[in-house]
């Protein structure tokens, strides 16, 4: 954001006053909980009203109210899992956010990189591209799900299996996106790194390279979600804990509260993810315009 | 041998083993002296930019050989340099390391290159704005750092398409202007495309009219006046009144060919 306001004089800022910067700072923060308050509202009107079965679709004041009963569902070893557990803390429900956090983290990282570099091997090596680029493009339409079962044969249960679902739902379409980015970067940039004596490899680690990543970061950021949702889906079958094994339980067990909590919390922190991407994409590609950045 | 850079009997088709052919400059002959100023003045898609891809060792000629200082060029190399009508600056580097990045490919030291950057940045009249990013400058001064990229290699022959076509005609004369004292004092060769024969007669030694695709050479015509020139000095006039002459030929004749397609 610095970028496009360095032409504007720095003084006119510190005139303003205290109380207005603040709600400059926090009103992006204010925006984040009338939407929530919206939502909320509804839901709770409709309770009021009755239209809402409180058994079914207790709304938030009675899911929340009783959020401390539910922490004894989280079990972050997963080593109850299904059973009713006794106990349970905060620490417990943390530790179950944090096993999902690490499964959706750590498929993204291998998702992104073995991408990138896939991606850039198949127009970098014509012979590669043309043996591999078929089979990704074949296998990219497979839903995630479909690789389950897949999974659990390979994999078993526990972590790799939910890790690598996550992989599989984001690197066939960042690779496609990947070659799509490489065919994009003006052409102007590879023939000038060209008459600046850049050989191919020089071309594709000093040009292609910075000129891609923005844009794939971007695509990182709108499959995240997509990340999510298929982490819970391993997590109900094949791993045994965290938020999708809650779940899970939950419907088992016919614990509307317990469901209703699980997917707030499933809700905040793909909300805090979204905004770690954000952050990182700020800092990491600064040269990124703000426009673009902060436009999604 | 002859110095300087020798196009002989250049043709150049586009796709020529698809349906359609399109062949962009045919039978195309030129020297350009050391230290020379040649403009390529002609019609939008005349293949002028085709011609200048060629020798800038991008694109193969069809037929017909271009050497420089004696040596056929068959690959891009600095002594060539290359400027676009927009800067395409690397937009994730500072215009500091926009400058030196031929220079770090070269495997010139930091120092080295800090030092070339700060000269440059100097003479093309931007110093101060070394730390700043493409995106924050105007387009002026965009196109300045891409001269001074340009001029970091070195280059024997400045290759310019169109390089001030998308400034403002205020931006376009200063710029004219700086053009010509830094070639004044690089004595590196010039050849540069433009479809404005203001430009042209502004800045040549000499100014080639160019017909309607395929490119041949249509007129040659030397300029001796002494720079900076008088636009409505009646010299000039009379210049600018001949290559209108010769350039509304042609932009009529490539007209009708579009209406035929």
């Amino acid at each position: 954001m610095t970028d496009q306001t360095l032409g504007t004089p720095m003084a006119k800022d510190n005139q303003r006053s205290l109380g207005q910067k603040l709600l400059k700072r926090l009103e992006p923060t204010l925006w984040v909980f009338a939407s929530l308050s919206i939502f909320v509202g509804l839901w709770e009107f409709a309770w009021w009203r009755g239209w809402a079965n409180p058994l079914l679709l207790p709304p938030p004041h009675i899911f929340l109210a009783n959020m401390t009963d539910q922490f004894r569902f989280f079990d972050p070893g997963g080593t109850r899992a299904g059973a009713l557990a006794t106990g349970g803390s905060i620490f417990s429900v943390l530790g179950v956010i944090a096993w999902s956090s690490f499964r959706v983290t750590a498929g993204l990282v291998l998702g992104f990189t073995l991408s990138l570099a896939i991606g850039i091997g198949i127009r970098y090596f014509r012979i590669f591209g043309k043996l591999v680029l078929p089979l990704v493009t074949m296998l990219a339409p497979i839903s995630p799900v479909a690789w389950l079962p897949v999974a659990v044969f390979v994999f078993g249960i526990g972590n790799p299996p939910a890790i690598f679902l996550v992989f599989i739902a984001i690197f066939f379409i960042m690779t496609l996106a990947t070659l799509s980015q490489i065919d994009n970067v003006p052409v102007h940039y590879i023939q000038l790194a060209r008459v600046m004596g850049c050989d191919k490899r020089q071309i594709y680690r000093h040009v292609i390279l910075p000129a891609i990543l923005p844009e794939l970061f971007v695509t990182l950021r709108m499959n995240l979600f997509a990340a999510w949702m298929v982490v819970l889906i391993a997590e109900a079958v094949g791993v045994g804990s965290g938020l999708g094994q809650v779940t899970m339980m939950a419907r088992n067990t016919f614990n509307a509260s317990l469901v209703f909590f699980t997917m707030t919390l499933i809700g905040l922190t793909g909300f805090a993810f979204d905004q770690a991407l954000r952050y990182i994409q700020r800092k990491v590609l600064w040269w990124v315009g703000p426009s673009s950045v902060g436009g999604i | 041998m002859t110095l300087g850079l020798k196009i002989s009997d250049v043709s150049k088709t586009w796709n020529p083993d698809g349906p359609e052919p399109v062949p962009a400059v045919r039978n195309l002959s030129l020297e350009v002296a050391l230290g020379e100023f040649v403009v390529l003045l002609g019609p939008s898609g005349c293949g002028k930019s085709s011609l200048l891809y060629i020798v800038a060792g991008l694109e193969d000629a069809t037929e017909g050989s271009v050497t420089f200082d004696g040596l056929e060029v068959t690959e891009p190399s600095p002594e060539r340099s290359l400027i676009f009508q927009e800067a395409a600056l690397y937009p994730w580097l500072t215009v500091r390391d926009n400058i030196t990045f031929g220079l770090k490919i070269a495997g010139q030291s930091q120092k080295q290159q800090q030092e070339a950057a700060e000269k440059l940045l100097r003479l093309v009249g931007i110093h101060g704005a070394g730390d700043r990013r493409p995106h924050e400058l105007s387009g002026g001064m965009r196109q300045r750092a891409a001269l001074a990229r340009a001029l970091a290699m070195q280059p024997k022959v400045l290759l310019m398409d169109e390089p001030f076509a998308a400034l403002d005609i205020q931006t376009r004369a200063r710029m004219q202007g700086h053009l010509l004292n830094i070639w004044e004092s690089s004595k590196a060769s010039v050849l540069l495309v433009t479809h404005s024969i203001d430009e042209a007669l502004a800045l040549a030694d000499r100014v080639i009219v160019f017909t309607a695709r395929p490119g041949q050479i249509k007129a040659e015509i030397p300029i001796t006046t002494q720079r900076p020139r008088d636009m409505r000095s009646p010299e000039m006039t009379e210049l600018a009144r001949q290559c209108e002459a010769l350039l509304g030929e042609e932009v009529e004749k490539s007209f009708n060919e579009q209406e035929l397609a």
